[in-house]
C-alpha cells in the first residue's frame, strides 16, 4: 500500500524540483532585491541548476526504470530510441529551417500508447542517444531531457479523455494529438531559454536583470521570447502538428498492433520429473 | 607508450573546466582557458570519431562570440564609455551604445564557447562504449537500452536507406508530405518487428530473470531525502544568505543520494571483461586538475588576489587583475594535450 504511494510522491517531488529549478530566473530576483549577494552569486546558478535537474533527473529514472523495465520494453524501447536518434542525426546534418525537430513525433505517440513511464523514458532516452551520436553532450543536456521527457510523459493524460469521447481511432484523436503536439512545440521553446536566458542577456530594460519583480520579470521574459524565439518554435510547431497529423493514424494502428503483440509472458518451464528407481 | 587517458581522468578534466569556466568572468583568466581548449581540440582532433556538424567549431565559437557582444550591445545601454548613440525616442534601439555593454556581451560569449569547446573534446575523444560505460551500475536497464539504441542506429539509417530505393523503384518520389508515409511507415514497423525478436532472443537468453524490481522503499527514501535536501540547501544559500549552512545541506543531499547509488549499484552482479588501466599520464593531468582547483578556491578564501577571479565591464571599463598563480595553475587544462602528443612522438 506504501509502495503504490511512493511512487506518485517521488514523480511529483522530482517534477517540482524539475520546474523549480527551471524556474530561477524568476525567482532569483526576488532574493537578490532584498539585498543579499546577487551578482557573483548569479554566475554559479547555470551549474547549480545543471546539477539540480540532473539529480531530480536521476532519481526519477531510477524509479521509472524500477517500475517499467522488462526485457520487452528494454527491446522496444532500445528500438524506438534508434530510430529516434536516426531523425535526429538527418536533423542535425540536414539543417532544417527553425527550431522543426522530428523527434517528438514518436516521443508523443508512444507515450500515449504505451503509457507516462515509457513516454518519460523514451523522450529522456531519445536526447540521450542522440547527444552521444552527435556530439551533443552539455550542461543543456538534462534540461533538454527532463523536458522531453516531460513531453512523453504528458501525452499519456490524453488517453482517459480520448476514451471517454470514443475518440480512440477516430479522426478526432490525430487532430487532438496534432494539436498537442503544437501545443508543446511552443511549450518546448519557452522552457528551454529559460536555461540561457539569464545567463546571456545584458541589464537592458527588457531583459533579465537582478532586483526586479516575479511580474516584471515576467513581462521582460515574454518580450524577449516573442522577439527572439517565437517565429523559430512556430516552426518546431508547425512541424510536430503536420508530421502527426499525416502520419498519426497509420504509426498508432502500428503501435498497438504490437502492443497486443508485445503481451506475450515468460514463465519458468515446469521442472523435469525424475524417474525413480533409475538403474545406476 | 599507450597514452589514452582513463576515462575518469576526462570526467575530471571536463569537470574541473568547468568550475574553471563557472568561476570567473576575468577576460585574461578565460583566455588562457580557452588557449588551453584549442590546444588540446587541435592536438586530439586526429583522433576524434566524425561527426555530423554543419559548422566548423571555430566558425561556431566566433558566431556565438560575435552574436553575444552584438547582441548585448544593442539590447544594453548601460556603461560609461559611449561609442555613439541614438535618439531616446527610437523605440528598442534608441540610446546610448557603450563599450562596456560590448565588452559585457564579448565575455558571455567566451564563456559559452568554452562550455560548448570542452563538452565537443570531451564526447568526442571518448569513443561511445566508454560513455556508456559512466553509466552507473545501478542504471543497468538504462545502459542496455542505449547499447541496443546505439547498435541499432546504423541499421535503422541502413533500413532507411533500402526502403527509399525500394520506393523509388515502384516510382515513388518524394514530393509533398504525404509521399514520405511509404517510408515512414514501414521503418516504424520493421523497427517494431526487430524490437519482437531482439526481446524474444533477449528473454530466451535469460535476460528476463535478472529484470529489476522496484527498488527497496527504504532506498528510494534516501534518495528522494537527498534530492529534496540539496534542494533545500540551494534555496537557503541563495534566499536567506546562510551560505555555510546551504553549502552543508548540498554536499549532505549529495553525500545521501550518491552514496545511495552506489550502495545499490553494489547489490547488482556485473562482469567487466576490460578493465581500464591507470597510468602516468591519468596522474599528471589528475595532479594539475586537482592544484587547479585547489588554486581556485584559495582564491576563494582571500590567499590569492581577492576578486580577480570576479570581473565586470560595468560601470566603467577597467583592466582586470591578473594573478600568476591562477593564470599559471589555468595552464594544467592543457595536460590532456601534453600527454596525448607524448604517444603521438
Amino acid at each position: 500500500m506504501k509502495n503504490r504511494w511512493l511512487s506518485p510522491i517521488i514523480y511529483l517531488i522530482c517534477s517540482l524540483v524539475g520546474v523549480v529549478s527551471l524556474l530561477y530566473p524568476f525567482v532569483l530576483p526576488q532574493f537578490n532585491a532584498t539585498g543579499q549577494p546577487g551578482q557573483q552569486r548569479s554566475a554559479d546558478m547555470p551549474l547549480m541548476l545543471t546539477l539540480l535537474l540532473g539529480l531530480a533527473l536521476l532519481v526519477l529514472v531510477y524509479e521509472v526504470q524500477g517500475q517499467a523495465m522488462s526485457t520487452k520494453i528494454i527491446a522496444l524501447l532500445g528500438v524506438l530510441v534508434a530510430i529516434n536518434a536516426a531523425l535526429r542525426f538527418f536533423d542535425v546534418a540536414i539543417p532544417i529551417p527553425g527550431g522543426f525537430s522530428p523527434i517528438f513525433f514518436l516521443i508523443i505517440l508512444t507515450g500515449y500508447v504505451y503509457g507516462a513511464r515509457f513516454g518519460f523514458l523514451m523522450g529522456v532516452m531519445t536526447l540521450v542517444v542522440s547527444a552521444i551520436l552527435t556530439g551533443g553532450v552539455g550542461p543543456w543536456l538534462p534540461s533538454q531531457m527532463f523536458t522531453a521527457g516531460w513531453v512523453g510523459m504528458s501525452a499519456a493524460l490524453l488517453r482517459p479523455s480520448m476514451r471517454n469521447l470514443s475518440l480512440e481511432g477516430r479522426s478526432g484523436e490525430v487532430w487532438i494529438l496534432a494539436g498537442f503536439s503544437a501545443v508543446w512545440g511552443i511549450l518546448f521553446g519557452i522552457i528551454m531559454n529559460l536555461w540561457t536566458w539569464p545567463f546571456i542577456a545584458g541589464p537592458a530594460d527588457q531583459y533579465w536583470s537582478q532586483g526586479i519583480g516575479m511580474l516584471e520579470t515576467f513581462q521582460r521574459y515574454a518580450t524577449y521570447y516573442l522577439a527572439t524565439s517565437l517565429v523559430w518554435d512556430i516552426a518546431r510547431a508547425a512541424g510536430n502538428f503536420l508530421l502527426i497529423f499525416g502520419f498519426g493514424v497509420p504509426a498508432l494502428r502500428a503501435l498497438r498492433r504490437f502492443q497486443r503483440r508485445f503481451t506475450f509472458t515468460y514463465s519458468q518451464p515446469p521442472a523435469p520429473v525424475v524417474p525413480e528407481n533409475l538403474p545406476g | 607508450m599507450n597514452t589514452r587517458l582513463h576515462t575518469w581522468t576526462w570526467v575530471a578534466w571536463l569537470i574541473v573546466t568547468l568550475i574553471a569556466l563557472s568561476a570567473t568572468r576575468n577576460l585574461f583568466y578565460l583566455t588562457l582557458i580557452l588557449f588551453c581548449l584549442l590546444v588540446n581540440y587541435f592536438i586530439l582532433e586526429a583522433s576524434f570519431q566524425k561527426g555530423a556538424y554543419p559548422l566548423s567549431l571555430l566558425r561556431f565559437g566566433l558566431m556565438i562570440c560575435g552574436f553575444s557582444t552584438v547582441f548585448n550591445l544593442l539590447t544594453s545601454h548601460n556603461g560609461a564609455t559611449v561609442i555613439f548613440s541614438l535618439p531616446q525616442a527610437w523605440p528598442l534601439i534608441g540610446g546610448s551604445y557603450t563599450l562596456e555593454a560590448a565588452v559585457y556581451g564579448l565575455t558571455n560569449g567566451l564563456v559559452l564557447f568554452g562550455i560548448l569547446l570542452v563538452f565537443t573534446i570531451f564526447s568526442q575523444v571518448l569513443p561511445v562504449r566508454r560513455l556508456i560505460r559512466l553509466v552507473p551500475r545501478v542504471f543497468f536497464p538504462v545502459a542496455v537500452v542505449t547499447s541496443i539504441a546505439v547498435t541499432f542506429v546504423p541499421t535503422t539509417i541502413r533500413q532507411f536507406h533500402q526502403i527509399k530505393e525500394a520506393q523509388l523503384i515502384r516510382g515513388q518520389r518524394l514530393k509533398s508530405l504525404g509521399d514520405w508515409l511509404p517510408l515512414i511507415v514501414p521503418l516504424l514497423v520493421g523497427g517494431l518487428e526487430r524490437a519482437l525478436q531482439l526481446s524474444e532472443a533477449m528473454t530466451s537468453r535469460g535476460f528476463a530473470s535478472s529484470s529489476p524490481a522496484p527498488g527497496k522503499q527504504s532506498s528510494r527514501l534516501v534518495m528522494v531525502s537527498g534530492l529534496l535536501l540539496v534542494t533545500a540547501g540551494w534555496i537557503l544559500g541563495s534566499w536567506s544568505g546562510k551560505e555555510s549552512l546551504g553549502l552543508g545541506l548540498i554536499f549532505s543531499g549529495l553525500l545521501l543520494l550518491l552514496g545511495a547509488l552506489w550502495w545499490m549499484g553494489r547489490q547488482i552482479p556485473h562482469t567487466n571483461y576490460t578493465r581500464e588501466v591507470w597510468q602516468a599520464g591519468d596522474g599528471i593531468v589528475l595532479l594539475g586538475s586537482g592544484v587547479l582547483v585547489f588554486v581556485l578556491l584559495s582564491s576563494f578564501a582571500g590567499l590569492t588576489i581577492l576578486g580577480s577571479l570576479y570581473y565586470s565591464a560595468y560601470p566603467v571599463l577597467q583592466w582586470p587583475d591578473f594573478d600568476p598563480w591562477i593564470g599559471s595553475a589555468l595552464l594544467a587544462l592543457c595536460f590532456p594535450a601534453y600527454i596525448m602528443s607524448l604517444g603521438k612522438k
